[in-house]
């Protein structure tokens, strides 16, 4: 099995024609990062704006290995106990007591107080062990025997100082659990953290991973990304689609439309069964592709301008 | 390879780019799984493993494509059909032979070669370039070859001279070439280090003498000061939220559940967010210092910091309202042209400031306040008003005195700083970013527990 993954991931020519095949096409800089961090053994640090696919990646990557996909999303106040592991106290407090009765049984036989304690010795393991552990997805992923694809979603919405509870676990592949000892991977992990870059992520993080910055798509690749997402568009649409899409980003958008508003916006081209992009169709699905009333408005100014683009792109 | 590799890394390092070593080993290991032959896929693997965020990864795209430039060497001598046997009359000297042969492929990895020897790598300043260009021209040999060149021009007539003015004429754009390619090496090497000096110098300048042009990139350091302080000090403040087992809580909490023991409370530290309050001196004196005191102040953090801010003039004002409604550089401004604030910009009248704030903001003091003044103390030859001060001193933790004027000038013409001095807990002087930063993080890390 192993081999098998080793043998798919063999070049990034290879990763880039695995990844097109579940329908995700990657340009040369993403295969090649990929392709560097498995065979490093490094995690992933994806930033980029919104909606480039950054979750995407690492998804089509457990598909793409076949390996169970983990994902933890980050938000502020997350902590250890809802990221690695939490420790049932109450559990085991209640069950120090309710095991009251057979402990003053296995300590009275013996008469001796250290023969008591060295009886004690011998089950405190039991109240120490995995029964009061609740496994969460970091743990998750150290333990699964076949390895798994980690996602660590929007690291910079996390605090800082979960930041810094990552890093054992970044390059040792291993955490320190007081209550039981430190735990290693069993098989390593293949991680990958995303960020949209909310604030700056410390230097430690970023010198354990490979940087991978998932600009806007040129519209060629846009245009490929489309066709693969949404087969049932014409092409003539296709191309005024992508290239008007192209065209807003160039404004000053408080939120620019990424692929994945693109991708939505064909679907909607399709259902609505447009022949062709005219500046009424464009005006009713704008919100589709903007999010803010603002937006919306800069664009509909801008529509005779936009509009003519499209026209000319039509006739061409 | 890992010379070039290494010689890479020194160049990404001075352009800007930070790169510690885990990550240029990283860079070797990404190199080596997939070699040198590809230059695309090289600078996107290089690029993954070295440059880590979208700045980064311009500078490293820019010193990429100088670094891995090919250098030709123009001065070798192109072949010649003039019937002279070149072959023939080919002279001992090395240098001399390559530019006779025309070789230039050898002339280039020659040139390199004596870079290196010549330490090329070590070259920072435009005015080392002279410098760089005689040890490189020394190291190939330039001395053998203006003794070839002297040999023929001294045989007479025919070949041999024609080769001596051939030879000339190479000698002449080999030390062009040279040229060229120092200063290639300068941009590579030497680019970062300007930036850095200005820096290293705009943080020793005095703030009141500092030039205007030079704002812009003030606030790109305060910014990284304020993020440092920031870091070190929430990070400590959220490792408190969470302490240890406390037994005792625990104990009481569950004596209503007939001793069972299952509902866990945890000791917990009680951090205190220091609570300052700033009173400002805004005469024209003074404004430049507060406008970065503001700026620098304002930007940590809030949970780190509970600021209110006065500012006074001839009379004094609370503006804490200001820095609430507008961002910070957009709040020091209005405080600057004085737009919509009661403040008369007369002469600075300590004793009429002092009693407003006497008057209104005393109650503001309290046993866990500490006061941050900033002024040059120097109130026009009226009275300075010191009684105002010690009922502040009195009442509040901590007051700390900030003069932009240095210590021997204290107390000179009509500075009152030494009537004020006895009602400080701290008098400091502060006129630089060095200075800023170090008080206010004296600051931080005082009033912490």
């Amino acid at each position: 099995m192993n081999n098998d993954r080793q043998n798919r991931i063999a070049s990034w020519e290879a990763v880039q024609q695995g990844f097109r095949g579940t329908g995700y096409i990657a340009d040369r800089a993403i295969a090649t990062t990929v392709y560097l961090a498995w065979h490093l053994g490094k995690p992933i640090l994806v930033e980029g704006p919104a909606g480039v696919g950054k979750t995407e990646l690492a998804k089509t990557a457990a598909a793409f290995l076949d390996l169970e996909l983990i994902r933890l999303q980050c938000y502020e106040g997350l902590d250890e106990a809802k990221a690695l592991y939490e420790w049932k106290y109450g559990k085991q407090l209640l069950y120090t007591q309710l095991l009251k009765d057979k402990l003053d049984e296995i300590v009275s036989r013996d008469n001796g107080f250290s023969a008591a304690i060295d009886k004690l010795h011998r089950y405190d393991d039991i109240f120490f062990s995995r029964h009061f552990l609740e496994p969460r997805p970091l743990l998750k992923a150290l333990e699964n025997p076949d390895g798994a694809v980690l996602l660590v979603d929007e690291i910079d919405k996390a605090d800082e100082e979960f930041e810094a509870f990552l890093l054992e676990i970044l390059s040792d592949y291993q955490v320190s659990i007081p209550e039981i000892g430190t735990v290693a991977a069993v098989s390593r992990p293949f991680v990958f953290l995303t960020s949209n870059n909310t604030r700056e992520l410390s230097e430690a993080l970023k010198r354990r991973c490979l940087h991978l910055f998932i600009p806007y798509p040129d519209a060629a690749l846009e245009r490929r990304i489309v066709r693969s997402r949404v087969p049932d568009l014409p092409a003539r649409l296709e191309k005024q689609l992508v290239s008007f899409i192209q065209q807003i980003r160039g404004l000053d958008l408080k939120k620019a439309p990424s692929i994945s508003e693109t991708i939505d916006w064909a679907r909607v081209v399709v259902l609505l069964h447009a022949e062709r992009l005219t500046s009424e169709v464009v005006r009713d699905t704008l919100h589709v592709f903007l999010k803010y009333q603002d937006d919306v408005h800069t664009v509909e100014e801008r529509m005779p301008q936009l509009t003519t683009m499209l026209l000319r792109n039509d006739g061409g | 390879m890992d010379r070039v590799l290494e010689d890479f890394v020194t160049a990404l390092r001075l352009s800007g780019v930070r790169i510690s070593v885990a990550e240029t080993l990283d860079a070797c290991s990404a190199a080596a799984l997939v070699g040198y032959g590809n230059r695309l896929l090289l600078k996107d693997s290089l690029g993954a493993a070295l440059a880590k965020s979208g700045h980064e990864k311009d500078l490293f795209s820019d010193t990429f494509d100088r670094f891995f430039s090919d250098f030709t060497c123009t001065a070798a001598l192109p072949e010649r059909d003039d019937g002279v046997d070149r072959e023939a009359t080919l002279p001992e000297d090395p240098l001399s032979r390559m530019l006779l042969q025309g070789d230039q492929a050898s002339l280039a990895a020659a040139l390199q070669e004596a870079a290196r020897a010549a330490d090329i790598r070590a070259i920072r300043l435009p005015t080392q370039r002279s410098l760089y260009t005689v040890r490189i021209l020394n190291a190939l040999g330039i001395d053998g070859l203006d003794s070839t060149i002297r040999t023929f021009s001294g045989a007479g007539s025919g070949g041999p001279l024609a080769q001596a003015d051939a030879l000339q004429a190479a000698r002449q754009e080999l030390v062009d070439n040279v040229r060229q390619y120092v200063e290639r090496q300068l941009d590579l090497y030497g680019r970062g280090i300007v930036n850095e000096y200005l820096e290293e110098a705009l943080r020793k300048t005095r703030l009141s003498h500092l030039e205007q042009r030079h704002f812009e990139k003030m606030g790109e350091l305060i910014q990284r000061l304020v993020k440092r302080l920031n870091d070190i000090h929430s990070r400590r403040r959220k490792a408190a939220r969470r302490g240890h087992l406390d037994f005792k809580r625990t104990l009481r909490h569950n004596v209503p559940y007939g001793g069972f023991i299952f509902d866990p409370k945890w000791k917990q530290r009680k951090v205190n967010r220091p609570d300052v309050l700033v009173i400002c001196d805004i005469s024209r004196s003074m404004m430049r210092l507060v406008r970065f005191f503001l700026l620098f102040l304002y930007g940590l953090n809030e949970e780190i910091l509970r600021i209110r801010t006065f500012v006074f003039c001839s009379n004094l004002i609370d503006v804490s309202d200001v820095f609430e409604r507008y961002p910070v550089e957009v709040a020091v401004d209005r405080l600057q042209q004085g737009t919509d604030l009661p403040i008369v910009m007369g002469l600075t009248d300590y004793a009429r400031s002092l009693d407003d704030f006497r008057l209104q903001y005393l109650n503001l003091v309290t046993r866990r306040t500490t006061v941050l003044f900033l002024g040059d103390g120097r109130n026009n030859n009226a009275d300075p008003g010191t009684h105002v001060l010690r009922d502040i001193y009195q009442r509040c933790k901590r007051l700390v005195w900030l003069n932009p004027e240095p210590r021997p000038f204290w107390g000179t013409g009509d500075s009152e700083m030494k009537r004020f001095l006895p009602y400080c807990h701290a008098a400091r002087e502060c006129n630089t970013l060095d200075h800023l930063e170090r008080v206010i993080g004296s600051l931080l890390a005082a009033t912490r527990h």
